[in-house]
């Protein structure tokens, strides 16, 4: 191979024709690298591009009334007078990307009998990091095995562990049956906020 | 910014690798015909970035890769373009490695010292074919899992190691799961890391020897950077933009889910393997077994480019490296060509991609529905769609006689082989029932009410028919011909026939009635059971008492039918007691035999239906106790039938009782349908209502029945319920009856394939957007026409 003389001053020699193309082939390469990507990268940001609709309602799906109560076919009185909490499932019809799945168990919810007979009723989700809430009989609180949060039965907050209290869920009695609106809230936050 | 840059470089030397990176040499100037290895690169780096993209949302299952891919397709933001961008550009890749394979090849830089790299060239161009191979599989659609199946079959062919070959392959003894997964391995980890390794050491070896140059004196060297980068750039835009083109204008293909229990025959390879497809497909190929035309003959071409460094160590070995390799691309090209044409010119491969095409719409149509995809897979949507199943059911069972508007229900002529002129060729075939295009709609009653004879035309080619029609048609062709002397002779004959006939009618009336009898004598002793049972309430035992004494009562009238119909199969009908010379009395018996054949099986001459407005006419003038009722008239125009109104009313209310939801009818109408359909009043004059023959259909549930009836049921006709009861039992008495020759079809269609049958033929299924195949009814009579065997008077 042979060594031009002034081979590394050739390109600085010609500044013009030099410099634009330089211009062209960095402009070039930029374009051809980028577009790819940016497609490629907008696909994968299609999760909060494209916000999903929630499913229509199939005959053999959960009954939902227009409000969003799912109807659990419990009984009032099939919850002690004691008012020692107990826990339910809940189910609906979720969409997960191509399936639909009909009726089937989405979370759990803890309800109890007041003193004054009203229902009342706790999403089972640990408002400090997600986990299970359980039940102490034994202490009548309810107690979070995670990182030891603590509630009283009124859903209040017995230690600072926790940023609020246990999530009330809203409750209703038609056609013999508990109803409830089931909704999920963030967690590590004082406020009760809806995921969205 | 500069001591920034001082201090980055003093701890990692990176001026040094840039400079050497990009102020390469070039001697002789940059050139266009340089680009295509960075071409490859840059094609390469797409796959990475698509791929991994679509790899966040591609699930490889049998039950989910279609699935995922079709929501990645259809219903994910820009996922077509991703997915689009990653199917061109790696048709793309095969372009190009051809492309930058020749330029090696005649630039003579596959010779010392460049022969490894040239090898390791080759290594590449295996890899990238092997990523061809494993991705074509992963949608998991139809096209793909026949194609790919045909390469694993191959690779079983392989001696010594070939089923083992292809069960590693496979992940198995069958494609399932593994496969899936085992494709999806080397597709997405494996021979991309090989080609990755394989390309660091190709662009390193390149680097030590430099680029080959032909033409040293061309230009003034310059240096890659910037102006092969230039050059290597705008190939690249090209490049993408060709990709991203067919990507957002074209689309990526999704044929519908794979399915080994669907045949497809549409199934190919990737164009780019069409040539070999073609090589396989000629007799000579052929007959030397599968391993030579698949495995020997493509590897001895990939030895003659693997030895071509040493090959081309002379000049004289250099050409004719040049001249093989223009020679294989030549004989490449022209293979390929060769296999579009002979497709392009298939009738059956053309149908069968139609269909192919259709299944992919539909499958589309279908998940988007409310219900979505369910857990089993979209290929469960696609059995039970009647819209796609119905059609092969009725080619595959129905064809045999029937047509729908002129062709087997997926669109294909049916065919029979005739022998002409001692040779056999392929003629268009008699259709021996009614064409069902129309079944249950307004035309097909319209063309019931008003041109019966032609609706079931048909039965005129079938077997039976011109048996019976043949009797009768020579008895009076004799009698024409005989003239006094002979017409004794004849009105023997004729008689002979008649009381066969009469007999054979009675006799079918008498099994009839003795059924009636068996059920009646059933009910009455199961309703005698539950008398004597213990613990009977008073009520309940008055009401049972009640039901004896009706059946009884029943079973007395019904004996007296039996003995009725017994009598009546002995006693000689009138005109036929003697034969007779006369030629008023042998007329009338002729006639009598003609009623006796039209009452014995199904002759739309003469059938009731034929005239049953009273008197004879044609569409043009349909006239009844003189008067005319429907005769056809100008109005504005067009041709129209007085008391058309009335028709159209009649025809609405005949359509009303399926209970069609693709049809909309207006019940103003429907219900003025009702009226003629019971009274018989039209517009202006009257006919026969057709309640005073069939029975009253309204507000009734279809239900099959035993019971003796003397035409058509219409009790909810053309619903799904009566349409499965007629086609599982048609010589049932609400249907066809004695006079039927359909097959039942209740041994040979299992429940769901006549669900989907009949649903199909009902339009009872989920809307769909793809026209309807094309009507061949006039395809079909000029096919007929040109029959040797076509009857030569005009009808």
């Amino acid at each position: 191979m042979s060594e031009s003389p002034d081979h590394s001053a050739s390109t600085e020699d010609m500044p013009r024709r030099g410099f634009f193309v330089r211009f062209l082939a960095g402009f070039v390469g930029f374009i051809v690298g980028v577009v790819p990507f940016a497609a490629g990268l907008a696909f994968f940001l299609d999760p909060l591009v494209r916000k999903p609709k929630p499913p229509k309602k199939s005959k053999d799906g959960v009954i939902k009334d227009k409000d969003g109560f799912v109807k659990m076919n419990i009984a009032p009185t099939a919850l002690p007078e004691d008012g020692t909490p107990q826990t339910f499932k809940v189910h609906d019809d979720i969409v997960d990307a191509w399936n639909k799945f009909l009726n089937v168990e989405i979370g759990s919810v803890w309800m109890r009998k007041q003193p004054d007979g009203d229902i009342i009723a706790f999403s089972s989700v640990c408002p400090h990091l997600g986990c299970a809430v359980d039940y102490v009989d034994a202490e009548q609180v309810f107690y979070c095995p995670c990182h030891t949060s603590k509630f009283k039965l009124t859903g209040e907050k017995l230690n600072d562990i926790p940023p609020r209290g246990m999530d009330t869920l809203e409750t209703k009695v038609k056609e013999g049956s508990i109803w409830i609106k089931y909704v999920k809230y963030r967690a590590t936050i004082a406020e009760k906020k809806e995921v969205s | 910014m500069k001591k920034l840059l001082a201090w980055l470089d003093n701890r990692t030397g990176y001026k040094d690798l840039v400079h050497e990176a990009l102020y390469e040499r070039v001697p002789g100037g940059a050139r266009w015909r340089y680009v295509w290895g960075s071409t490859l690169v840059f094609t390469f780096v797409i796959q990475m970035i698509t791929g991994i993209f679509l790899w966040t949302a591609y699930s490889p299952s049998a039950q989910t890769a279609w699935e995922s891919v079709y929501y990645i397709q259809n219903e994910m933001f820009l996922g077509n373009i991703v997915r689009g961008t990653h199917h061109f550009a790696a048709q793309a890749m095969v372009v190009l490695l051809a492309l930058h394979l020749i330029q090696v090849i005649i630039d003579g830089a596959y010779r010392a010292p460049r022969e490894v790299n040239f090898w390791l060239g080759l290594v590449l161009m295996q890899i990238v074919l092997g990523l061809s191979l494993t991705g074509y599989l992963l949608p998991w659609d139809q096209k793909g899992y026949y194609a790919t199946k045909v390469s694993t079959k191959i690779m079983g062919a392989t001696p010594v190691i070939g089923p083992e070959l292809q069960k590693l392959v496979q992940g198995g003894p069958e494609y399932g799961h593994h496969t899936l997964t085992r494709f999806f391995a080397m597709h997405a980890g494996i021979l991309p890391a090989l080609l990755i390794g394989f390309l660091v050491l190709h662009l390193s070896v390149f680097r030590r020897h430099g680029i080959k140059v032909p033409d040293l004196k061309r230009r003034p060297d310059s240096t890659f950077w910037p102006d092969q980068i230039l050059r290597d750039g705008i190939a690249c835009l090209a490049v993408l933009a060709v990709v991203m083109g067919l990507a957002i204008y074209k689309g990526a293909e999704l044929s519908a889910p794979a399915n080994a229990a669907e045949p497809y025959s549409a199934a190919r390879p990737e164009w780019y393997f069409l040539f070999l497809f073609q090589f396989l497909r000629f007799e000579w190929v052929e007959h030397q077994g599968l391993a030579f035309g698949a495995i020997y003959v493509p590897g001895f071409l990939m030895l003659v480019l693997t030895i071509m460094p040493f090959i081309g160590r002379t000049k004289a070995g250099h050409r004719f490296n040049v001249a093989f390799t223009s020679v294989m691309t030549l004989g490449i090209i022209v293979l390929t060509i060769w296999a579009l044409a002979v497709d392009r010119y298939d009738e059956g491969h053309q149908t069968s991609l139609e269909e192919a095409d259709r299944d992919a719409k539909r499958i589309v149509e279908l998940a988007k529905q409310p219900a979505k995809i369910p857990v089993t897979g979209a290929t469960t949507l696609l059995k039970n769609d009647p819209f796609t199943q119905g059609p092969k059911l009725f080619a595959k069972h129905c064809a045999s006689c029937h047509r729908y508007n002129g062709h087997d229900g997926t669109g294909r002529m049916v065919y029979d082989m005739l022998k002409i002129d001692g040779e056999d060729k392929q003629v268009v075939a008699y259709p021996t029932a009614a064409d069902l295009g129309n079944l249950g709609k307004r035309e097909w009653f319209r063309s019931l009410l008003l041109d019966y004879k032609n609706h079931f035309a048909s039965f005129k080619n079938t077997q039976w028919y011109k048996a019976r029609t043949r009797q009768v048609a020579d008895l009076e062709a004799e009698l024409k011909k005989a003239g006094d002397g002979g017409r004794e002779a004849v009105s023997k004959k004729i008689i002979k026939l008649g009381k066969q006939l009469h007999i054979s009618n009675a006799g079918r009336l008498q099994k009839t009635a003795e059924a009636k009898r068996r059920l009646q004598a059933k009910m009455l002793s199961d309703v005698v059971a539950a008398i004597d049972r213990v613990g009977v309430s008073d009520d309940l035992k008055a009401a049972l008492d009640k039901r004896k004494k009706e059946l009884e009562r029943a079973i007395k009238e019904t004996d007296i039918e039996i003995a009725g119909t017994k009598k009546n199969a002995t006693t000689t009908p009138a005109e036929l007691k003697g034969a007779s010379a006369d030629k008023a009395t042998v007329e009338k018996q002729l006639a009598k035999l003609k009623t006796l054949a039209a009452n014995n099986f199904l002759n739309p001459e003469v059938s009731a239906m034929a005239t049953w407005w009273g008197d004879e006419g044609d569409e043009e003038s349909i006239k009844a106790n003189g008067k005319i009722l429907f005769q056809a008239k100008q109005v504005d125009g067009k041709k129209q039938l007085a008391n058309e109104e009335s028709i159209k009313a009649l025809v609405e209310y005949l359509v009303s009782l399926g209970g069609r939801r693709d049809v909309t009818l207006d019940p103003k109408i429907t219900k003025q349908g009702r009226v003629v359909f019971a009274e018989g009043t039209l517009k202006t004059g009257t006919v026969a209502a057709c309640i005073n023959c069939h029975d009253d259909p309204a507000n009734k549930k279809f239900r099959p029945s035993t019971e003796l009836f003397s035409y058509p049921d219409l009790t909810q006709i053309y619903s799904k319920a009566w349409l499965k009861d007629f086609i599982n039992n048609p010589a049932r008495q609400q249907h066809y009856g004695w006079k039927n020759q359909m097959p039942g079809f209740h041994s040979r269609l299992n429940a769901h394939d006549l669900d989907m049958l009949v649903r199909w033929m009902l339009g009872d299924y989920v809307e769909t957007k793809i026209p309807p195949h094309e009507s061949k009814v006039e395809e079909l009579t000029d096919g007929l026409k040109q029959r040797p065997d076509y009857p030569k008077k005009t009808e």
